[in-house]
């Protein structure tokens, strides 16, 4: 008798915390992969399809089904063009009975390059926090939004108190992926500037460190070294994204010429804009393009993930584990 | 505002003629070019001051007093007849000069800047502002609002157009940031809502974009004027307005004024008729049409097809003209046509205040000069709520293009002068 009970309690719980995801085209991969880790967490889908006109024309499956369920979106806002109808999924998702939502964002784009520096500059990150802000409650309260390495760290003050931001970062993939490095090398950690040292020393601080800085010379803005010795290492520079990849290629140099042994990067967010991945990309063997001996980035940015793969020094490193993590919460 | 003469009653309808009097009195006085609204305080015998304040719109004066000594809220005298007979300057919607409007910054997007210089162009009140629009390498907007400083305290609008999901966010990004910079009020002008036009809500996975637009919009931070003011012509399904929340307020026009003006300049406008391709479009619009002998259609199903049938009205020899509120690929509207000629029609026009048009469907009307209606329509109507179809269709018969730009810039002038 109690050995039954404590079975039906178990799939009472099982049943509690089912996950059904949801997913935009885009993450279609993601999706899967964060499927896969755990029999909690469901892929659900949604007919995505155009109008003439040009607007979306959306259906829900199965959306009677989702009462009272725990249910979560995986979104990517690669380009302006595809938030409308992935932001219209969102605001339908909560109010359709469910028990909880949760937004997973890996990448939130905008506010990247943007500076605030007069009255009259418009933060688009404002924009984008405001929307998602806005996102309906449902029976289980505020929506719970993802999101990996937000790139300012302010910007986590731009949501309202109808959401549950949860930041999360990549690192924990990097060092990961580090202990598997042969012992040999010699690892230390690099940072392109203080905003990157601020962001991440404190989780890598088990690495000796290096800083860099852009001082200007002139009309020149050039890297040096700030603090810390690369000579001899193998040197990882970590950053939360990389757009045409220009800093790193500075940075690179700069170690190299302090007598780095070997440079890497990790960046979370690849986003590299009109192709740039390109002048990291491996030639020849042993050739002196071949600068970087690995570069990590992981799939919260599905197009370039998709563009890269098999390309050396590139290689992806999963989100899948941490995201089935954050819903089985 | 010199001299206080005395009033000899506190009492109501005392001082409303006491009010008058001295209104006429001072109206010489009266400048109507001040920025600041004018009062004029005055002395009652008991030393209690009462503060009349002027209002005047483009119509209409008014004048209200507030007693300090008994707390009275402002009351109302509306004018009860024309303003000249009170010989305040009286005010016309087209002379600017004698008409103390508000004057409105008025920002736009590039697919807007034709329908915004005509807005400009209807009253000196109205003054165009320029946005910097440039996108970052990651295709995110990289924008600027020049002289941000010079709108603080200014009515600010601005004229929005989404013809496809992709110009929303950039445009929502202005429309997010205007608001906080200190304006005085803010009002969006998106003369057509997409979305909804196509959407049924029949099962419960229907995802109902209207929504998602609404409540993007009813998400618009306040500015110091409060609520942002959303003006839109003719929005499609009329349950669309209860979709806006409380923080923002629509204002719902109609295009149906500027079809009844061009509708008299016709030499045959007395032998027009109105059509109505279905009951949505009845219920919509035939209030404002009821001068005109009125058809309306419907579409029934015969087995597996839907053909539209008359199912009111008598079209035989006469001019009708189609009215409905959007047009996408026209089907219904060569339909229509199709059903009105077989009845006897002489000339088949059309008017819609939104032509979307989508994959260049326009195409498919050609123009009727006379003796063919079954081939063609003799006008196409459209207002420039869609300018890229405006872009298309312009000088291309049957298509004339009424434009919004009088009736944008009256509702800018819509509120108080405080």
């Amino acid at each position: 008798m109690e050995v039954d009970k404590e079975e039906t309690q178990n799939q009472q719980q099982k049943h509690q915390q089912q996950v059904h995801l949801f997913y935009c085209v885009e993450s279609e991969e993601l999706a899967r992969k964060v499927a896969g880790y755990s029999d909690l967490i469901t892929l659900q889908s949604i007919n995505w399809r155009n109008f003439d006109d040009g607007f979306p024309n959306l259906f829900i499956n199965n959306a009677e089904d989702l009462r009272g369920q725990h249910v979560a979106f995986l979104a990517c806002f690669s380009s302006p063009g595809v938030i409308f109808e992935q932001l219209s999924v969102i605001y339908a998702l909560p109010r359709l009975f469910v028990a909880s939502f949760t937004l997973v964002l890996p990448f939130f784009p905008t506010g990247s390059f943007e500076r605030m520096e007069e009255e009259g500059d418009v933060a688009t990150a404002f924009t984008m926090a405001r929307i998602l802000s806005n996102i309906p409650i449902s029976r289980g309260g505020p929506t719970s939004l993802v999101i990996y390495d937000i790139h300012a760290l302010q910007e986590r003050f731009y949501f309202g108190d109808q959401v549950l931001p949860l930041f999360v970062t990549g690192i924990p993939l990097l060092k990961q992926r580090l202990l598997q490095l042969p012992e040999s090398d010699k690892i230390a950690v690099a940072f392109p500037d203080d905003g990157a040292w601020k962001r991440f020393h404190k989780l890598l601080d088990h690495f000796p460190m290096v800083v860099c800085v852009k001082v200007r010379e002139g009309d020149d803005r050039i890297v040096r070294i700030k603090e810390g010795n690369p000579a001899g290492c193998h040197v990882v520079i970590v950053d939360d994204l990389v757009q045409s990849g220009g800093t790193l290629i500075e940075c690179q140099k700069v170690l190299a010429a302090h007598g780095a042994a070997k440079v890497s990067a990790y960046v979370t967010h690849g986003v590299f804009p009109k192709r740039s991945w390109e002048r990291f990309a491996h030639k020849n063997e042993g050739g002196m393009e071949n600068a970087f001996a690995y570069f990590w980035i992981t799939d919260s940015c599905p197009h370039t993930v998709k563009a890269i793969t098999n390309k050396r020094p590139f290689e992806v490193l999963s989100l899948a584990g941490s995201i089935a993590d954050v819903l089985l919460i | 505002m010199a001299a206080t003469p005395s009033l000899h009653s506190t009492s109501t309808s005392a001082s409303s003629t006491a009010s008058r009097k001295i209104l006429s009195h001072y109206s010489n006085i009266y400048n109507s070019r001040s920025p600041k609204l004018p009062s004029l305080l005055f002395k009652t015998k008991s030393q209690a001051t009462i503060t009349i304040r002027i209002r005047c719109d483009a119509q209409n004066w008014s004048a209200g007093y507030v007693s300090a000594a008994t707390n009275h809220h402002l009351h109302s005298i509306q004018n009860p007849s024309p303003p000249s007979s009170f010989s305040i300057p009286s005010a016309s919607s087209s002379s600017s000069e004698s008409s103390p409007s508000k004057r409105v910054c008025l920002f736009f997007c590039a697919e807007t800047k034709p329908l915004a210089q005509r807005i400009a162009a209807e009253s000196d009140s109205i003054e165009l502002r320029s946005i910097s629009w440039r996108t970052f390498d990651d295709g995110f907007p990289n924008l600027f609002i020049p002289n941000a400083h010079g709108i603080r305290g200014q009515h600010v609008a601005f004229l929005a157009s989404f013809s496809s999901p992709k110009v929303i966010f950039e445009q929502l990004s202005i429309i997010y940031a205007l608001p906080k910079l200190f304006i005085s009020s803010f009002t969006l002008v998106l003369p057509f809502f997409p979305t909804g036009t196509s959407e049924r809500m029949e099962d419960e996975g229907d995802v109902a974009t209207a929504f998602t637009l609404a409540r993007i919009l009813s998400n618009i931070p306040a500015s110091r004027g409060g609520p942002t003011s959303l003006v839109t012509f003719d929005i499609h399904a009329l349950q669309e307005r209860y979709y806006f929340g409380d923080n923002i307020l629509p204002c719902f026009e109609n295009g149906i004024p500027l079809l009844k003006n061009r509708l008299q300049e016709l030499p045959d406008s007395d032998n027009i008729a109105i059509a109505f391709p279905d009951d949505g479009a009845w219920k919509r619009f035939h209030k404002q049409l009821q001068h005109f002998p009125t058809i309306i259609c419907a579409k029934v199903r015969e087995g597996d097809q839907r053909i539209v049938r008359i199912k009111e009205g008598n079209p035989q020899g006469r001019h009708v003209v189609i009215v409905d509120d959007l047009v996408q690929s026209g089907g219904t509207l060569v339909e229509c046509q199709k059903i009105l000629v077989n009845h006897g029609a002489a000339k088949i026009s059309a008017y819609v205040t939104h032509g979307i048009f989508p994959n260049t469907s326009w195409e498919r009307f050609e123009y009727d000069d006379g003796g063919d209606p079954g081939a063609g329509l003799s006008y196409f109507w459209i207002t420039d709520s869609c300018p890229l179809t405006v872009k298309e269709v312009m000088n291309k018969r049957p298509f004339e293009v009424l434009s919004l730009a009088d009736s944008i810039a009256a509702a800018l002038q819509i509120g108080q002068l405080f």
